[in-house]
């Protein structure tokens, strides 16, 4: 029986290997009826039935030749059985791969519900749970409608995922003799010939990065959020803000096209979303976070910042740790297989992440510790964040020695930031996503520009154009400019549409409470229950004289 | 006032309108979707009129003093940084010249939410809640 697994596989390899060889004729007419025949001898070979039924405790006769369809009954099992049994096993691992990793960065919602609602005080827990908790509803929503189209809608030509044909629709402008693609239009509620099992799996894919984006904006606005305007944003920012940028990263868009175009590098390279999904929802974080204005108590007079505590550390650092276990799906999941195409690096991917995780969380905890004498717990647990927001962009692309690198200054800077956006913007942003992914998703940007070094290999080619992605470190200083480009893009097109948006929320909405529920607590006036009812609140006056 | 079934009743007609919208969207090449995306339309300006129409029975907001004219400088100055930086895409062919047009830009940009956009949102305000 292994001798005849052995025969089996050993052909299965030569007739693979022969097909992938691109030869013109890889099977002559003389070999094919031998191949067939062979065939026909493997599978008169193969198990019984009655082999079978008694039991296989060792697995040495599951799976055989008869487990391969066969397209014709009467003729039995053929070489072009085998070929397309082939094609369909790698597009199953794929899939499997790409849900399964899909499936822990929903997880993460749950992560980031702890992380904010343990920084914010008890009168707000409810509140703030819900609109982690809501927030999924509202994007996933958003996305089916319309966000999916947007982003994804002339996405075509992936081969991990069987191609992706039905979403060939980018609405593109010519300019100075380009082509450059705006936004995609296939996929409005998965409709119509989009009704696909591809085209399902990266729904689902793109769908949970979206949400993390969205959830990300609930933080910075935490504790004074109107939850009907938190609503609405939601819905705008699932269904426009952010597939606009991300179809021009990943979906066929301009900016992915400046290396085709332009010859800067491979073209605006985000290997998981440093910029499509944290620097989208920190730049958004601050607008919002802006308009809204500080929490009541948060400055004093003279411009100086009050030190509003959350209620429950521990539920911060699970939530840090529920995040990062999501992050092996955010990262290694983005290679979208594990079968051809260089997936093969999802272990390289993996690590980096877990090291950039370490030594962000050392710059954080060492930086904290040296300046303010203690190994502060929030901040290590942003610290973590930071690192693993950095290397998102970046980990399809460098070493482990760079991710540590890219960690460790995204560690440091989050702290600098934080004590910025807090004390010389005068921007109250409560749980520090502003700087955790604002600011250290920018960092993980151009960090591709600076560290990426040319060891990948997805296929020969990444964004159309042939070759690793390789930095500036490495040799190629376009990469960094189409790097910039992606930051200036951020910044000064997200940032302001989000803007845009959120003010016209605030005149016809309002996005802030009444002053009355803000000093309350929001769980009352807003959810309808405590998020503690067993316990005693006391108010800031009580808290201030005791 | 806080959240109330007004609030609800509005969410709900413009949760269906947005979604009656996008459908109509979805088929605009039909005679019927050219209907429906009108009727999308009517119902989500319908809902943020009524949004309008609540919002003053909610109670006052602690507010920092904003100049409207600053928020809409600061808007332009941030996006003006973007313009700079991909226009200088097709000025320049070196990649010294686009990466000083790139790093520019960043600046400018910055430059309109630091230095303008947060002073137009209350950052110097006195007596700042």
């Amino acid at each position: 029986m292994k001798r005849f697994r052995r025969c089996g596989a050993f052909f299965s390899l030569a007739l693979v290997l022969a097909l992938s060889s691109g030869a013109a004729s890889p099977l002559s007419a003389a070999t094919i009826p031998a191949a067939d025949a062979q065939l026909k001898a493997a599978v008169a070979a193969a198990p019984s039935t009655a082999v079978q039924a008694a039991g296989d405790p060792g697995g040495a006769t599951t799976g055989t030749i008869n487990d391969v369809p066969v397209s014709d009954a009467k003729a039995g099992v053929t070489v072009s059985d085998v070929a397309n049994q082939v094609g369909q096993n790698k597009i199953a691992i794929n899939f499997v791969w790409t849900l399964i990793t899909g499936f822990l960065v929903m997880f993460m919602q749950a992560g980031f519900a702890m992380v904010e609602a343990g920084l914010c005080r008890v009168k707000n827990a409810n509140h703030t749970y819900m609109m982690n908790f809501f927030v999924y509803t509202c994007g996933l929503f958003a996305y089916w409608l319309l966000g999916f189209a947007i982003q994804m809608g002339g996405a075509a030509g992936n081969g991990n995922l069987g191609g992706l044909q039905p979403l060939a629709s980018e609405h593109t402008v010519k300019i100075f003799g380009a082509t450059w693609g705006l936004f995609g239009g296939a996929g409005m509620f998965l409709s119509g010939h989009t009704y696909d099992v591809g085209v399902m799996v990266i729904f689902l894919f793109e769908m949970v990065f979206m949400d993390t984006a969205l959830t990300i904006v609930t933080g910075a606005c935490a504790e004074r959020w109107k939850f009907l305007a938190f609503t609405v944003s939601s819905l705008f920012m699932g269904a426009l803000t952010y597939p606009l940028f991300g179809n021009w990263a990943w979906g066929g868009g301009w900016l992915a096209q400046l290396g085709a175009n332009l010859g800067l590098g491979k073209g605006y390279c985000d290997f998981a979303g440093s910029g499509v999904v944290h620097a989208v929802g920190g730049v958004s974080a601050l607008a919002v976070a802006m308009i809204i204005g500080p929490r009541i108590g948060k400055f004093n007079k003279d411009g100086s910042a009050n030190a509003i505590l959350g209620h429950d550390i521990s539920a911060v650092l699970i939530g840090c740790f529920i995040l990062a276990f999501g992050w092996f799906g955010f990262n290694p999941g983005s290679t979208l297989g594990a079968s051809a195409a260089g997936n093969l690096r999802i272990g390289t991917i993996a690590v980096d992440t877990m090291l950039a995780g370490c030594t962000g969380t050392i710059g954080a905890i060492l930086y904290m510790w040296l300046m303010r004498g203690k190994p502060d717990a929030s901040m290590s647990g942003n610290g973590l964040l930071a690192g693993l927001v950095a290397i998102t962009a970046p980990s399809g692309f460098v070493s482990p020695i760079n991710s540590c690198i890219i960690g460790l200054v995204a560690g440091l800077l989050v702290c600098f930031s934080v004590s910025f956006v807090e004390n010389v913007m005068k921007i109250d942003d409560p749980v520090g996503a502003v700087s955790v992914h604002g600011t250290c998703g920018l960092w993980g940007v151009l960090s591709v520009g600076l560290f990426a070094d040319g060891t990948s290999n997805y296929g020969g080619s990444w964004n159309g154009v042939t070759g690793s992605v390789t930095g500036l470190f490495y040799g190629d200083p376009g990469q960094l400019v189409a790097q910039l480009i992606g930051i200036a893009t951020l910044i000064g097109v997200i940032f302001t549409i989000t803007m845009l948006i959120n003010l016209g929320i605030e005149f016809f909405i309002g996005q802030r409470t009444s002053a009355e529920a803000e000093l309350a607590g929001l769980d009352i006036p807003e959810m309808g229950q405590l998020g503690y009812p067993e316990f005693a609140l006391r108010t800031e006056v009580q808290a201030a004289v005791a | 006032m806080a959240a109330n079934q007004q609030q609800g009743r509005y969410l709900t007609l413009f949760w269906i309108s947005i979604t009656v919208l996008c459908a109509g969207i979805a088929i605009f090449a039909t005679a019927l979707g050219k209907l429906v995306l009108l009727a999308g339309l009517a119902g989500t300006i319908g809902s943020l009129l009524g949004f309008i129409k609540i919002k003053r029975l909610e109670g006052e907001a602690a507010a920092l003093p904003t100049s409207p004219i600053l928020k809409l400088a600061g808007i332009l100055v941030t996006w003006l940084g973007w313009l700079v930086a991909v226009v200088g895409l097709h000025i320049t062919s070196s990649v010294g010249g686009r990466m000083t047009f790139a790093l520019a830009g960043i600046a400018i940009s910055l430059y309109g939410i630091i230095g303008v956009l947060t002073t137009a949102f209350g950052k110097k305000a006195v007596g700042r809640i």
